[in-house]
């Protein structure tokens, strides 16, 4: 693995995608060809990491898989010990487009935000959530609000950019090694991180692709994220 | 109170001063004996950790307390309303079973968290490793961009 480079750092979480691992890897270079690439492979029984180091890629990988969060968690990790002042988070799939990194990016420079969400709300594609998930996303996200938090319309947004106290604060035990929902952007808000959302493209996810949450795992992962924010929200922060 | 009509109260007195039988005392002492031994033997083993023990330990000889001492089981179903000293049991057992399954889940949440942390930290200081294996060999292997 090579050296930093640069100061700021795309972390793509991968779990068996070598079919398209390595198009989002130069896709990146071609965009910010200034940036670092860290690919972070979370046991992929297939060709991903190798694929990603032959794109050119840094990679770091999981012995056997930890879940989405712990991967993106190793990133922050990594971009942490590293010395990175920003970092960059991309799924591996191919939905997200690396011309859009410059957008995310711009309100932590000006300054403006500590953490960026690149949503899709611009772009009403074929994505389409379950009952109980959009049910839960209308509390959760009237409980931002109510909180003083902006109005977040994509929280599971895989795209996003982060300052280097935000991804540091991410680098805590509470992460959770699933799947990272608007619970964490609860505890970000109330650690007084600043949380802005940016128009982004995104190409629906790829058909061949199980949906993330279907059936009884959708009511799980409502009540999952119902527990984490009843927890974040009665955890005392130093800001109160 | 018509001879008809069952007294309840009487009937649950009755049921609870029936003298248990020598043989489920003597199976009481035999199990909980068997299970001390069993325990001790696991340590001796290897195959339990000291410090999950005392538990197990403390349910053997509770047993045998009682299989000793049955009033003591009565005295309880007393207290707590039961017909039975066997309900009685049933219900300290499902009780204690039920305490030992949550406290093995939250052992359990600390163990993920600390397999996680593992995994990641082996993952990140290997990656680290090859930075200085890259070195040794005069400069990182890189692509030009």
């Amino acid at each position: 693995m090579r050296r930093r480079q640069s100061d700021v750092l795309v972390v793509v979480p991968a779990f068996n995608e070598e079919r398209t691992i390595a198009s989002v890897v130069e896709g990146l270079h071609r965009s910010v060809p200034d940036a670092d690439v860290l690919v972070v492979d979370d046991g992929s029984r297939d060709g991903t990491a190798r694929r990603a180091r032959d794109a050119g890629a840094m990679v770091v990988a999981h012995a056997f898989n930890l879940g989405y969060g712990a991967a993106l968690q190793t990133g922050y990790k990594r971009a942490e010990r590293a010395g990175y002042q920003e970092l960059v988070q991309m799924d591996a799939d191919g939905q997200h487009d690396p011309g859009d990194v410059p957008r995310l990016l711009a309100p932590l420079r000006r300054g403006d935000a500590d953490v960026v969400i690149g949503s899709r709300f611009a772009l009403p594609t074929g994505y389409s959530m379950g009952v109980a998930r959009s049910v839960g996303r209308l509390f959760f996200q009237r409980v931002l609000v109510a909180l003083g938090g902006a109005r977040i319309a994509d929280p599971t947004s895989g795209f996003q950019a982060l300052g280097r106290r935000a991804f540091g604060f991410c680098c805590g035990d509470f992460y959770p090694s699933d799947f990272p929902d608007i619970d964490v952007l609860l505890l970000l808000h109330r650690h007084g991180f600043r949380i802005v959302e940016v128009p982004v493209t995104m190409a629906p996810s790829p058909p061949a692709r199980v949906p993330m949450h279907t059936g009884l795992r959708e009511v799980y992962y409502t009540y999952k994220m119902l527990l984490a924010t009843f927890r974040s929200a009665l955890t005392r922060t130093e800001h109160g | 109170m018509t001879p008809e009509h069952l007294d309840m109260e009487r009937l649950r007195q009755l049921a609870l001063e029936q003298p248990e039988s020598g043989v489920t005392r003597a199976i009481a002492i035999v199990v909980s004996l068997c299970f001390l031994l069993a325990v001790l033997d696991l340590v001796r083993r290897g195959r339990l950790r000291e410090e999950y023990t005392p538990i197990w330990v403390a349910v053997a000889l509770g047993i045998m307390a009682l299989s000793v001492w049955f009033d003591a089981v009565r005295m309880i179903a007393r207290v707590i309303g039961a017909w039975t000293p066997s309900s009685t049991l049933y219900f300290c057992g499902m009780l204690f079973l039920l305490v030992l399954c949550l406290n093995y889940a939250v052992r359990l949440s600390a163990i993920a968290t600390q397999v996680k942390l593992l995994a990641q930290e082996i993952s990140l200081l290997r990656a680290e490793l090859a930075d200085r294996d890259d070195d040794e060999r005069g400069g990182p292997l890189r692509d030009a961009p």
